[in-house]
């Protein structure tokens, strides 16, 4: 919100507008009573100001109940005649933490408007409610608590299956990284999600990446994958040459012995992944192919 | 005028970056371009040896930066080389007595003098190099095929892109093409691939480079020499000439040369 035009500053809500979107940012200490005074004194208020553009509500690390979710949710519909078409927060906060709660204007998502792209755990409204005749200035008759309130739960537990899905281990992932020229000695990234680099990885380079690590290239520099202990994690490269790297826990280095070295991939792409508490090497053959016993690195 | 400000780098010491300085400058000067060198290696100073200059040293480039003198008494004119001129450093301070944006001004002052500013860099990746790097808009890796060396030219590019020097272009010095042909030493390619950079020239191993140095005459008036002729080459290069990469090849006597035309294997420097 930072290149917002304040419009209002009470001691406990503040309205940015930028554009057509406006955006509610609640004080975090204020409570809860408190807060919903003023946002229903200033809503009641202001009529057409948000005729377009979208909504978002801010209530930063507020612990917030999920009735209390459906009174704003409420409170924003009747008084300003949009409907709430998204919602999203971090699967970790649904009961407290951050919120956000973004509602379209019904004129707005009638329009032929591209749809936003979804952020990695934000779950769009499969239908959301039409209500055809509705103009922004004539607030609609708010509907009971309890219809709201069972769209609210619906959209927790649609966000929560979904999560579930996905299971624990995208917990907390974000994008993956992208390095789009030569990783160099001396650079070194920490990334919390996956790490592809599009180009060699030379000595003395250090990446260390919370989810996979792909190199399309040869990594020859340092490389810790699952570096918050996931051993699920691999790294792929084009060519692994004589990297010393890390999954999860485990750690190796490439075989020294003549034996093994000879059994080592000699072409094509190859996935280094934890077997049997060690570090194995195999020729790559796809990210969730079967992959038997590998060459073992040297613990 | 508006020159072109280079810094001539390594991250290793003793891979030739003052000698690459001297004989890049003069090959400048020799294709008829004005040319400084700046000298950045404050404290350790060799330029000026190399080049032959050391006892007409009467100011230096902190005496510049300080204000003692003015711009144009640091100059030192180069003995051989016509509208050559060296800024020598101050061999009393250290690094830190100038700092990145002195020498950023400075190089602008100069660039409107001069077709080329040459800056030699000190080895290693601390304040010296800042100062160096500051003001360069073009890099010139010097490296030897040695892996110690590479390594830390590859430290040296990734923080030359990291501060906005895109596209350094490196120069391998001191190839053996002997050793290169037996695969005792690494070829330009290996070097091209791990670096990922453009070569801006191949310099042989030559004695000539040695007593050169010793005598403070750059190579690249020697014409008997290859590496000169290198450096010639590198300047051409610089100077916008298409002058393709030489491919170094071992010297060989005429009596190998006469069993390789009738077909007969060179022994141990036979084509694999």
């Amino acid at each position: 919100m930072g290149h917002g035009r304040l419009v209002l500053t009470t001691g406990v809500v503040q309205v940015i507008t930028r554009g057509a979107d406006v955006a509610f940012v609640i004080d975090e200490e204020a409570t809860f009573d408190v807060v919903a005074e003023e946002l229903r004194g200033f809503l009641s208020k202001q009529d057409g100001l948000w005729s377009k553009g979208d909504i978002t509500l801010n209530v930063g690390q507020r612990m917030l109940a999920r009735d209390e979710l459906a009174q704003i949710k409420t409170m924003i519909e009747t008084h300003s005649g949009l409907t709430v078409t998204r919602f999203w927060c971090a699967p970790e906060s649904l009961d407290g933490g951050e919120f956000k709660l973004e509602t379209r204007s019904e004129t707005e998502s009638n329009s032929s408007r591209i749809p936003k792209t979804l952020v990695h755990n934000e779950i769009a409204v499969a239908k959301p409610v039409r209500r055809t005749t509705v103009k922004p200035q004539a607030p609609v008759e708010p509907r009971t608590p309890a219809e709201s309130q069972s769209s609210v739960e619906s959209i927790i537990e649609d966000l929560k299956t979904r999560h579930n899905k996905n299971g624990a281990r995208n917990r907390n992932r974000t994008e993956a990284l992208f390095i789009k020229s030569t990783f160099r000695s001396g650079e070194s990234v920490h990334h919390p999600g996956d790490v592809v680099v599009l180009a060699d990885v030379n000595p003395g380079a250090e990446i260390r990446a919370d989810g996979d690590i792909v190199v399309l290239g040869s990594l020859k520099g340092w490389a810790h994958a699952g570096a918050s202990g996931d051993t699920k994690a691999v790294i792929i490269a084009l060519d692994l040459p004589s990297a010393r790297i890390k999954i999860g826990k485990y750690e190796g280095a490439a075989p020294t012995s003549p034996r093994r070295k000879a059994k080592s991939p000699a072409a094509g792409a190859q996935i280094a992944y934890v077997r049997s508490r060690s570090i194995q090497v195999a020729t790559f053959a796809g990210r969730f192919a079967r992959y038997s016993k590998g060459v073992p690195y040297d613990g | 005028m508006t020159g072109r400000t280079m810094v001539i780098t390594s991250g290793k010491g003793g891979v030739g970056k003052t000698t690459a300085t001297a004989n890049i400058g003069t090959g400048l000067a020799m294709r008829g371009h004005k040319v400084v060198v700046v000298d950045t290696d404050i404290g350790l100073r060799n330029l000026d040896v190399i080049m032959g200059l050391e006892n007409r040293i009467v100011y230096d480039l902190v005496n510049v930066i300080e204000g003692e003198c003015k711009l144009n008494q640091a100059m030192i004119r180069d003995k051989h080389a016509y509208d050559l001129y060296l800024i020598p450093a101050a061999q009393t301070r250290d690094k830190n007595s100038v700092e990145p944006e002195q020498l950023r001004e400075l190089c602008a002052e100069l660039e409107e003098e001069f077709a080329y500013v040459l800056i030699d860099c000190p080895a290693g990746i601390e304040q010296g190099f800042r100062n160096a790097t500051a003001a360069a808009t073009e890099a010139i890796i010097v490296t030897t095929p040695e892996v110690s060396a590479i390594r830390d030219a590859d430290r040296v590019i990734g923080l030359l892109e990291a501060s906005g020097l895109h596209r350094p272009r490196l120069i391998i010095n001191r190839i053996s093409p002997e050793l290169v042909k037996r695969g005792d030493m690494m070829d330009q390619r290996d070097v091209e691939n791990l670096l990922a950079v453009d070569i801006l020239g191949l310099v042989p191993a030559d004695e000539h480079t040695v007593v050169a140095a010793n005598r403070g005459v750059p190579v690249v008036h020697n014409s008997k020499s290859s590496a000169g002729g290198a450096f010639l080459r590198i300047a051409a290069r610089l100077d916008g000439a298409d002058v393709p990469l030489m491919e170094l090849e071992p010297k060989t006597s005429i009596f190998s040369r006469i069993k390789e035309m009738v077909g007969i294997k060179g022994g141990a420097y036979s084509h694999a």
